[in-house]
């Protein structure tokens, strides 16, 4: 790990920004291009990487969702019915990192990437929305407006029990690799629970922050918070997701999910790479 | 309609928490340039990490509180076991 800097204090804060709005553009924590920065290019410990990343997890979703709130877009109810599986895996994932090989962890991080981005594309032309706006979206559904076709979108949740297993998951791997989370909930809730790609984002955006919270504490506690590194990070990445709301608000779902899509497999090469070192 | 109300308030709590939190943190890091500031550098940058986190944290608990007043009994035993998860991190984090 390099010394901390104001040099390095500046690099991961634009590291930062650059997550943060891309992390705002496709609804995820920004914690997926982070952690392979912090580890590839700046050769970090992961869980290090991964402390860092969890913090700035929480920063992200708290702005961004702080800036969502009265559109309906989030689904709170949903989310509070989702976060009680995110946190129960995410603290799972905290205490299983502290025992597992620097390798493992890159490997884990490698497939995670390269599953999702499969589930993405294959799944691409799916919207599960209702048609007739009058519908009854029941307890968990929801309905917003939708700038994109002009039109009330409304939705009902199928498929429980697979909200709740993809939530477990990926608040385990939350915790365990630095992440938010989001690139496993939102292709989950998007192609089999029928949430509409834009409420699965900003519904999963408003969870991670409570889910990477019960990691982080877990890091934080044990030491592996690098407090300088950390301010520099969420900083960077509270400017960058504000100026990437901004953008995603005027970008078409088809392309941030191929985008998400391709950003996930070039991670997902990379950590392997290093993994198998 | 008390959905828009909880809406508002949890909005509120994160926008007061990402506001409290970066002043911390961007005051901390500014003053940890100065070898002379250690302390209140030290000092400033765990109350931002800490406001950080605590911010999630604080909009649960509102919505607990929130969905009492409503009487909405399986919302508050939803939100409530988020928040006992929660005490356990800590919990495992403080041991």
């Amino acid at each position: 790990m390099p010394p901390i800097t104001a040099a390095i204090a500046l690099v991961i804060f634009g590291a930062g920004a650059l997550a943060g709005s891309l992390g705002a553009l496709l609804g995820i924590g920004g914690g997926v291009f982070l952690v392979p920065f912090l580890t590839l290019v700046l050769n970090f410990p992961f869980t290090a990487a991964a402390a860092i990343s969890l913090t700035t997890v929480i920063a992200t979703s708290s702005a961004v969702s702080a800036g969502r709130t009265g559109k309906h877009l989030i689904n709170l109810r949903l989310g509070m019915v989702l976060e009680v599986a995110t946190v129960a895996g995410s603290l799972l994932g905290a205490v299983t990192a502290q025992h597992l090989r620097e390798a493992t962890l890159e490997r884990v991080f490698g497939v995670v990437a390269a599953v999702v981005a499969a589930i993405m594309v294959t799944r691409m032309r799916r919207r599960n929305v209702l048609l007739d706006p009058a519908a009854d979206p029941g307890v968990l559904g929801g309905r917003y407006y939708e700038d994109e076709s002009g039109g009330t979108v409304t939705y009902r949740v199928r498929r429980l029990p697979i909200a709740l297993g993809a939530s477990f998951v990926a608040g385990n791997v939350s915790s365990l690799l630095g992440i938010g989370g989001g690139v496993i909930k939102v292709p989950a809730l998007n192609a089999w629970c029928g949430v509409p790609l834009r409420a699965a984002a900003a519904t999963s955006a408003f969870m991670i922050g409570v889910t990477a919270t019960s990691g982080a504490v877990v890091y934080y506690g044990h030491g592996q918070l690098n407090a300088p590194l950390a301010a520099a990070a969420v900083l960077g990445v509270q400017v960058g997701s504000w100026s990437g709301l901004r953008i995603g608000a005027r970008t078409q779902a088809k392309w941030l999910k191929l985008l998400m899509a391709v950003v996930l497999l070039i991670v997902s090469a990379l950590m392997f790479v290093r993994g198998n070192q | 309609m008390s959905d828009l109300r909880l809406e508002a308030a949890v909005g509120l709590v994160l926008r007061i928490g990402v506001a409290a939190s970066a002043v911390c943190l961007a005051a901390g890091l500014g003053l940890s340039m100065l070898p002379s500031a250690a302390g209140p550098a030290h000092f400033l940058l765990n109350a931002g990490l800490i406001i950080l986190m605590a911010t999630p944290v604080g909009r649960v608990v509102i919505s607990v509180g929130e969905y009492a007043l409503e009487r909405d009994w399986l919302f508050v035993v939803l939100t409530t076991i988020v928040l006992c998860e929660l005490a356990a991190g800590v919990f495992a984090a403080v041991r």
